[in-house]
């Protein structure tokens, strides 16, 4: 071994992969032409063809039953991991960064990020037992339908929901109360309260609505004080709200550091009636926005199967734009 | 977008899951086995084989989202598998019982006759000790390549080294095992497939 010829030296990585089903064929080529001429090499060729055979037949096999509880326990991990899961994507948008996350429920969270655009300034990566995971290419619909939406070229979003962020009973029935105010009207908090069979209960409503885990989607930004004004938004977020609401054509106007909805300028409707009214029908426009809905258009109460009030007639004497 | 392992395959390399043919659950189906037998050969011990592969996969689906379409799943498997490996054997007492346990599991041989089946199961039993015994690095290069046919790029992605490294380092277990069987009598070509 040790007065091993230079030659054979030279070609020894050669040998062992030709030998062993590794080379490529030039060095293959190389190898059988040494061979042709050096026993002692052709001798170590066949030990290292037999070495790879018993090498390869290392092979392990373990029992049916050991892999079998394995798949088991993997597919009960993966089960519940699958449950916990949801992929999420963030992307800049009009309001802001925006992250929405997907389980494989539906749509669990819509989230504004405040200033920096991670995970980490994210409620989502706060949530206990949520598996949050950078979400792949299917999460670009949902970007592309909540700008769409943002941006007032989309009046719905036809997502599945995955209510399970709603950390109450009484918080996901608001969230649903919520989820039923149309596109383009408005409702007030003291309304949401009544419409969930709670009507003291306007203040946890409010903070319910802070906490929404949908925003947009569930539109918290349709609920107002019954004073009319908007009072507030995720926070300190007001602005998109009004944004929002503009974005659907509900007319507003400023009012000390805030935005009040234009009664006068909105249909409206009285609650348990199916007929919309004109502001100007009977005492519409006094009665408490705890019983009253308003609309920007003729066509968001219709889309909602509303009728025409047979009094005031808002088909014959629309509201003008502004 | 690369993976979370940096791992692309080919160009070539047809992506079935953009396609919507590969959900997560066909992974599991098609990879789980070879993935858990890696890990048993690797570790020598089926109770932790079973816990890291179960990993590798919670790893995988955790990832799986993010993952390039073209990436070659199956080389990105392993090379998580590998990865936790290697963590798995940063613990020095680990390896000290790995060395122990040798061997758990049998092999599926199919010899003629009793006398071939014994030699063949000596000389198997002499190139594991072998084999268990290689630097971490030779051994997972040895495995990957001789027992479950990866190519050395891929080899490479997994132990975080060039191909031509992970090349050597399978070159070096050869030799070492050719050592180990030294004035061993080898079976004839014609009894080993």
């Amino acid at each position: 071994m040790t007065s091993k010829h230079t030659s054979c030296r030279a070609i020894e990585l050669d040998l062992v992969a030709t030998a062993t089903g590794d080379a490529e064929a030039r060095s293959a080529e190389r190898v059988h032409r040494h061979l042709d001429t050096c026993a002692s090499c052709r001798d170590e060729f066949g030990r290292y063809r037999a070495v790879d055979s018993v090498a390869r037949g290392i092979r392990t096999e373990p029992s049916a039953d050991a892999l079998a509880k394995s798949r088991a326990g993997l597919e009960s991990r993966l089960a519940d991991l699958r449950q916990r899961r949801v992929a999420y994507r963030i992307f800049p948008s009009p309001l802001g960064h925006i992250l929405v996350g997907r389980s494989e429920h539906g749509i669990a969270v819509v989230e504004y990020l405040h200033g920096d655009s991670s995970l980490s300034a994210s409620r989502l990566a706060r949530v206990e037992g949520v598996e949050a995971v950078p979400g792949g290419p299917e999460l670009e619909r949902l970007q592309r339908d909540l700008l769409d939406y943002i941006e007032g070229r989309r009046r719905g979003l036809d997502w599945a929901l995955d209510w399970r962020l709603a950390r109450s009973d009484f918080e996901r029935a608001v969230l649903e109360a919520t989820a039923a105010i149309p596109y383009g009207a408005v409702a007030s908090y003291a309304g949401v309260a009544r419409r969930i069979g709670k009507p003291s209960a306007v203040r946890a409503v409010a903070q319910a609505l802070r906490w929404n885990p949908l925003p947009i989607v569930v539109p918290c930004h349709r609920v107002i004080g019954t004073s009319g004004r908007l009072t507030g938004y995720a926070g300190d977020k007001l602005t998109l709200k009004q944004r929002l609401l503009g974005v659907e054509g509900v007319k507003l106007r400023p009012a000390q550091r805030d935005f009040s909805v234009a009664r006068e300028a909105m249909y409206a409707l009285g609650e348990g009636s199916t007929e919309y009214c004109l502001p100007t029908c009977g005492d519409i426009l006094t009665r408490s926005l705890s019983i009253v809905t308003l609309f920007a258009s003729r066509a968001d109460a219709e889309a909602r199967g509303l009728t025409p009030c047979s009094d005031c007639r808002p088909d014959l004497h629309p509201l003008t734009a502004a | 977008m690369a993976g979370p392992d940096g791992f692309h395959a080919p160009p070539a390399a047809v992506s079935h899951r953009r396609m919507g043919l590969q959900p997560f659950e066909t992974v599991v189906a098609a990879h789980h086995g070879e993935i858990y037998r890696y890990l048993v050969r690797v570790t020598s011990r089926s109770g932790d084989a079973d816990d890291l592969s179960q990993e590798t996969f919670l790893r995988a689906y955790r990832a799986w989202d993010g993952l390039d379409g073209s990436a070659n799943v199956r080389a990105w498997l392993f090379a998580i598998a590998t990865n936790l490996a290697r963590n798995y054997f940063r613990s020095e007492s680990r390896r000290r019982r790995a060395y122990a346990g040798v061997s758990d599991v049998r092999g599926d041989v199919d010899m003629t006759s009793p006398e071939e089946e014994q030699r063949f199961q000596e000389t198997r039993a002499l190139v594991e000790r072998v084999v268990d015994g290689l630097p971490l690095k030779q051994r997972l290069a040895f495995v990957l390549r001789k027992l479950h046919d990866l190519e050395y790029d891929a080899i490479g992605q997994s132990l975080a080294c060039s191909p031509e490294s992970a090349r050597a380092h399978v070159f070096q277990a050869l030799k070492k095992i050719r050592i180990g069987l030294n004035g061993h009598a080898l079976p004839t070509m014609e009894t080993v497939r």
